[in-house]
């Protein structure tokens, strides 16, 4: 009974401390940029205060599709976050491991191309095109990098390679896993869509793609979206390579100490044209991943 | 109910409907739907049971065998449910059409074919069955005529080949053994020498190979499946095809059999065929990106997907092998479905099918949507729908087994998959609708019906695989398999479990949330598909909508490489073949006076080696 109520107390308390988490880091995202930029920058709530003006605000819909892609992205979210250890906080850990973690990870993208695809507008449409190519672009080292962890620590199971490295030492220091880990480091801004990799929101020149039709809630939950996307992505970094953490607060300080060299980046690098991104990513980090299962593989055997 | 009996309604069945449709096409039609039905009522009610007959035909002393089985019965109820859910789409779809006695004949006949194939235990009838099949489809592939014909006679040669590779393996058992019932068989030949028994590997791996269309010999399979009539192209993706997948595991674990694949020097058939699976995981379903043709898309995909089946079964893990029956089973639910819905959406446009010139049809025809969205969520494995499970399956085996580079194909292969089935998906149902299609009808009832059954159990599936991993659990085991801990959502086990149920609750509890979120806060106002923003500019009625070349930046990078040279390999041969063909025609010239010059130089060449060996 009471192994219940912890569990049901995890299921809701992961998903929110994510939460917390994810719009934290937008806010001080754009507070970093901005002392970069010379600027003031925001208040570290302005991304808060944001989406509660948006919850209030008028808004288009397209279709039915329109509404549950989005719906459905940020459930996907969601539920990805309850398979992801947060320090030692992991309901549903013993559901599938990392193989559902990758696929769950997939609901989120599906959703908002599903919706956007019914907003009919070229510019979404060319923008999901974008996230579908670099997706396909960071998926070959990403799916090289996670394999080398499965190889190495003989296991599917995200918490076992959790506690594996803390029984041992960090996958990132320790011998075949390091280039791995490094290959991760440097696809991390792809996967989080940060500059120089942020070609399929572009801004200035699709009018922010996917989300062109979005206005009001539907920029909101677009928001609390890439604000678990945020977290997704570097909690699992932060699981595979930095060892997880003992409890939430190490987790957090370890996950913030990934973000912030990320952010430096996207202050001042320029976009990358998508054929640029796919050569990029295609060529160094795949390199090291593969040398990464290679080695892995033969220290293995 | 015996064996010969399901037999005999569905052959006589096939006949019967022919003859009744020169009578009256109503009468055709219910025989039809009501043959397909009782057969799928007959192998219901064989679960379970293990009859067997043999019939002496006095055919040199070789019995007609007929037995079930865990592994025949579990194939029997997929292609006569799928037969008849076919059967059901057929009816709106070739109303109105000319020569339809002879399709329902063609499509009944296939299907009573295949039962027959997976009916029989011994080779010879399995050769005839075999062949009846290959005929009645190559019949169905050329049905529309015009490119039908060509692809048509692709399919037939390539089978033929296979064929013959098969009389050959079936001749040489016949020679060494005396016997051709496979259980026979199955028990002589573990004296065999790994000479010989590599030999009936690959000669019989050939036969099945070409009809799972295995990269190298997957060249027939794109025109065929753009070419026959939809209907039916969703029965030959989604069983007829996997036939070669029923092959292949009679002939590794019944023939041959689990004891000689775990000694080393066949590990390497096994392992050779595994990668030829991972190779055709991977570029059909990379090629399948640059069709801008639904149903060539599909057909790519059809390739790529036998190759998981192949990669699962050759891998020969107990979790291995039951991943790849389970993904048959699996990929024929959703190809049959997405083969349905390009159908529903062909038979109301004028049988369009370019994805360049469709769009928007989500509003005029949601259920075919539905089908088509479910349809491509198993082929790219979301979770809870069956897709995952099997490839789930899979995965866990390779990686486990410390081969992490299969893995690898089989992965990459599913994000390929995304992108593609993506581009399908948004070309015909999303975005802006043509004016054209303004008046577009929903697809009739009996087309709806079976892309409603179908999308069910692709969830059903999906969120309780207990079901039929419970009889392909049982299947691993007759194959010699530990036995899995199957459960009703999923297998548990010590590294590392699946439980469907749990993603599904939660999945279902996060969906209701923001569903709630969604629905409290501000209302969003309906707007028409003109109404986008487009910077202040007017935006155009017709077609402003992204499709032609979506994926673009990556064709321009990836498409030098896919290239399909095996395709034009064979193509090569066979243009050498028609120029040696067109020599050779010329010593028919049609002239006497060459007929006699012929005679005269044959006597002269007898006389002169008569006179110079005097052999005779």
């Amino acid at each position: 009974m009471e192994t219940m109520v912890t569990k049901v107390i995890q299921i809701i308390l992961s998903p929110v401390l994510a939460l917390v988490v994810g719009v934290f880091f937008l806010g001080l995202a754009r507070k970093i940029m901005a002392r970069i930029h010379w600027r003031y920058g925001p208040p570290l709530i302005q991304p808060v205060i944001d989406m509660i003006r948006l919850f209030y605000q008028k808004s288009v819909s397209h279709g039915r599709m329109f509404d549950l892609g989005i719906v459905l992205s940020l459930a996907g979210s969601t539920v990805a976050v309850l398979f992801l250890p947060f320090g030692k906080i992991c309901p549903l850990s013993s559901s599938g491991g990392l193989l559902v973690i990758l696929y769950i990870m997939l609901l989120a993208p599906l959703g908002l191309a599903l919706s956007g695809g019914q907003g009919a507008n070229p510019n979404i449409s060319i923008g999901i095109s974008r996230k579908l190519i670099l997706s396909l672009g960071y998926e070959v080292p990403l799916l090289l990098i996670l394999l080398a962890v499965m190889t190495h620590y003989k296991t599917i199971s995200i918490m076992e390679v959790v506690s594996s490295q803390q029984s041992t030492s960090w996958s990132i220091i320790s011998f075949p896993l390091f280039l791995s880990g490094l290959s991760y480091f440097l696809i991390l801004p792809a996967i989080l869509g940060i500059r120089p990799f942020d070609m399929s929101s572009a801004p200035q020149e699709i009018s922010s793609g996917p989300m062109t039709e979005y206005g009001g809630k539907y920029l909101a939950l677009a928001t609390i979206e890439h604000a678990f996307v945020l977290f997704i992505s570097i909690a699992l970094f932060v699981n595979l390579f930095l060892g997880g953490a003992a409890n939430p607060v190490i987790f957090f300080v370890k996950m913030l100490v990934v973000f912030v060299p990320g952010l430096c980046i996207n202050a001042v690098f320029p976009r990358f044209r998508i054929e640029q991104a796919i050569k990029y990513l295609w060529k160094w980090p795949t390199l090291l991943a593969l040398l990464g299962l290679i080695v892995t593989l033969a220290v293995r055997s | 109910m015996s064996l010969e009996i399901l037999l005999i309604t569905a052959f006589g069945g096939a006949l019967l409907t022919y003859f009744l449709g020169k009578i009256s096409g109503k009468v055709r039609d219910s025989l039809a739907v009501g043959i397909s039905l009782v057969l799928v009522t007959f192998v219901a009610n064989l679960y379970g049971k293990s009859p067997e007959k043999t019939f002496y035909f006095g055919f040199f002393g070789l019995g007609l065998v007929l037995r079930l089985n865990m592994l025949s019965w579990f194939f029997a109820i997929a292609i006569s449910s799928l037969g008849a859910l076919c059967t059901i789409f057929s009816l709106s779809y070739m109303k109105g059409r000319e020569r339809t006695d002879f399709y329902y004949l063609m499509m009944l006949l296939v299907n009573a074919s295949m039962l027959g194939i997976v009916l029989t235990g011994d080779l010879v009838s399995f050769y005839i069955f075999w062949e009846i099949m290959s005929w009645s489809t190559f019949l169905l592939i050329s049905y529309n005529r015009g490119h039908a014909l060509a692809a048509g006679m692709k399919y037939i040669v390539m089978s033929i080949v296979g064929s013959i590779a098969m009389l050959i393996g079936m001749l040489s058992l016949y020679k060494t053994y005396g016997t051709l019932n496979i259980l026979e068989i199955s028990t002589v030949i573990t004296s065999a020498s790994s000479g010989y028994i590599l030999f009936i590997l690959i000669i019989f791996g050939i036969a099945f190979g070409i009809k799972n269309a295995v990269m190298p010999l997957h060249t027939w399979l794109p025109d065929s499946y753009a070419e026959a009539p939809s209907p039916f192209t969703a029965v030959l993706s989604g069983m007829l095809t996997r036939m070669g997948v029923y092959g292949f595991l009679i002939l590794l674990y019944v023939i041959v059999g689990l004891r000689n694949v775990i000694t080393p020097r066949l590990l390497s058939y096994h392992y050779i065929l595994a990668w030829l699976g991972a190779v055709t995981i991977v570029i059909p379903t990379f090629i399948a990106m640059l069709q801008n043709d639904a149903k060539k898309l599909l057909a790519w995909h059809g390739i790529g997907q036998g190759g998981y089946m192949i990669l699962g079964i050759a891998f020969g893990t107990s979790l291995g092998v039951a991943g790849g029956i389970f993904h048959t089973l699996n990929h024929a639910i959703y190809i049959t479905l997405l083969f349905m819905s390009v159908g529903a959406v062909q038979y109301r446009t004028g049988g369009e099918r370019d994805l360049n010139s469709l769009g928007g049809l989500i509003k005029k025809m949601p259920i075919a949507f539905i089908g088509g969205l479910l349809g491509i969520a198993g082929l790219m494995g979301v979770p809870l729908t069956n897709g995952f499970v099997s490839k789930w399956l899979i995965y866990k085996t390779l990686i486990l087994q410390g081969s992490p580079f299969l893995a690898f194909a089989a992965l990459i292969g599913t994000w390929g998959t995304i992108l593609s089935v993506y581009k399908f998906l948004h070309n015909m149902f999303l975005g802006q609708l043509p004016e054209k299609y303004e008046n577009v009808k929903p697809a009739p009832f009996s087309m709806q019906l079976p892309i409603i059954i179908l999308s069910a159990t692709i969830l059903l599936f999906g969120i309780l695989p207990g079901i039929p991993l419970k009889v392909i659990n049982s299947i691993g085991t007759s194959f010699g398999f530990e036995s899995l801990n199957v459960t009703l959502w999923g297998i548990a086990s010590e590294t590392g479990a699946l439980n469907t149920v749990n993603i599904f609750a939660a999945v279902l509890v996060a969906v209701a949330l923001v569903w709630l979120v969604f629905r409290s806060t501000a209302k969003s106002v309906p707007v028409a598909q003109e109404d986008s923003y487009a910077a202040g500019a007017h935006t155009p009625v017709d077609k402003y909508h992204y499709t032609a070349e979506f994926y673009n930046p990556l064709y321009k990078m990836i498409s030098p490489f896919l290239r399909d040279v095996i395709d034009e390999f064979y193509y090569w041969i066979a243009s050498c073949i028609q120029r040696l063909a067109g020599i050779i025609r010329r010593i028919y010239s049609g002239d006497v006076g060459n007929y006699v010059m012929y005679i005269i130089i044959f006597l002269a060449f007898l006389i002169f080696v008569q006179l110079k060996w005097k052999p005779w």
